[in-house]
């Protein structure tokens, strides 16, 4: 049953890894908000997952994957945690339409706090549904309640 | 993990933005002294900013992240302005005095986006808190 239980959090996990990553690339926006010459940038999201998930970090489809055997090197590694902000670099883009000042930046703050509140909300989002799935996946192993109890 | 990497960047901006706010303060203080330490007026100085790489040592996770540092602080090269004082010490033979090229108004400006930039960051780096707080309660 590794299968289903890890494509479920993996979907998660590659959501949660993009999300801190598009986190990460708005700071740097806002951080250089008066910087001469700094072009704002962001992440293509869309895109990046749909990328992320096409093509699984372990490069083999999980309900393929072995189950894993602690003496392995390729699992001794947190292979997505590295690879997949990696592999989504390729999906920063730098912000079109945004006004240049006589300095040549192109950040609007105002923009970026905006879509990084937006950002952080979809990144709980994300958090609370791996919760749910995680909730979930114990109901199943322990059965529900009532029955427990009436058992015990 | 990135949302390490945020602390590091809103870290960089903060204390970028409270570098730039010590030069207005600097310059404020210093609007009327008419000569320093090098025996000049003193000159507004201006702090320059630059997007350095961020994060630990350039991994995977922080490829084209930029935190920003203060390259360098430069005088300003605006003219000094001449009061007419034959009362000052410092005057010349025709009782004109050089005071220092600050602009007031430039400098409260200066201040009021120091401050915004500033409040930014610090909004990000509580951001990242929370996330990472979250991240934890999964």
């Amino acid at each position: 049953m590794v299968g289903p239980v890890d494509m479920g959090l993996d979907f998660y996990r590659q959501v949660l890894n993009l999300r801190a990553y598009r986190q990460q690339i708005l700071s740097a926006d806002i951080a250089n908000a008066s910087t001469p010459g700094f072009k704002a940038v962001d992440l293509d999201f869309k895109s990046a997952l749909a990328a992320a998930v096409a093509a699984p970090s372990g490069g083999t489809a999980p309900s393929a994957r072995p189950l894993w055997l602690v003496d392995s090197p390729a699992h001794m590694t947190p292979a997505s945690a590295s690879s997949a902000p990696a592999s989504a670099a390729a999906f920063v883009k730098y912000q079109l339409g945004s006004e240049v000042t006589l300095d040549g930046n192109s950040v609007d703050l105002n923009q970026e706090k905006v879509k990084a509140a937006e950002n952080a909300v979809d990144y709980e989002a994300a958090a609370t549904f791996a919760t749910q799935t995680i909730k979930l996946l114990m109901t199943a192993v322990t059965g529900s309640q009532s029955s427990s109890s009436s058992g015990g | 993990m990135s949302l390490f990497t945020v602390f590091s960047i809103a870290g960089s901006g903060m204390a970028a933005e409270s570098e730039r706010l010590s030069a207005v303060a600097s310059n404020l203080a210093n609007a009327n002294s008419a000569t320093s330490s090098a025996g000049q007026p003193y000159r507004a100085r201006e702090v320059v900013f630059r997007a350095v790489p961020a994060g630990d040592g350039g991994g995977p996770s922080s490829v084209g992240m930029a935190g920003v540092e203060v390259a360098a602080v430069v005088e300003s090269s605006e003219s000094l302005h001449s009061v007419y004082d034959p009362s000052n010490p410092l005057a010349g033979e025709d009782g004109y005095t050089q005071m220092p090229n600050v602009n007031p108004v430039d400098e409260m400006v200066n201040m009021i986006s120091a401050q915004q930039d500033y409040q930014a960051n610090l909004e990000a780096f509580n951001v990242a808190k929370t996330l990472a707080v979250r991240t934890l309660q999964i």
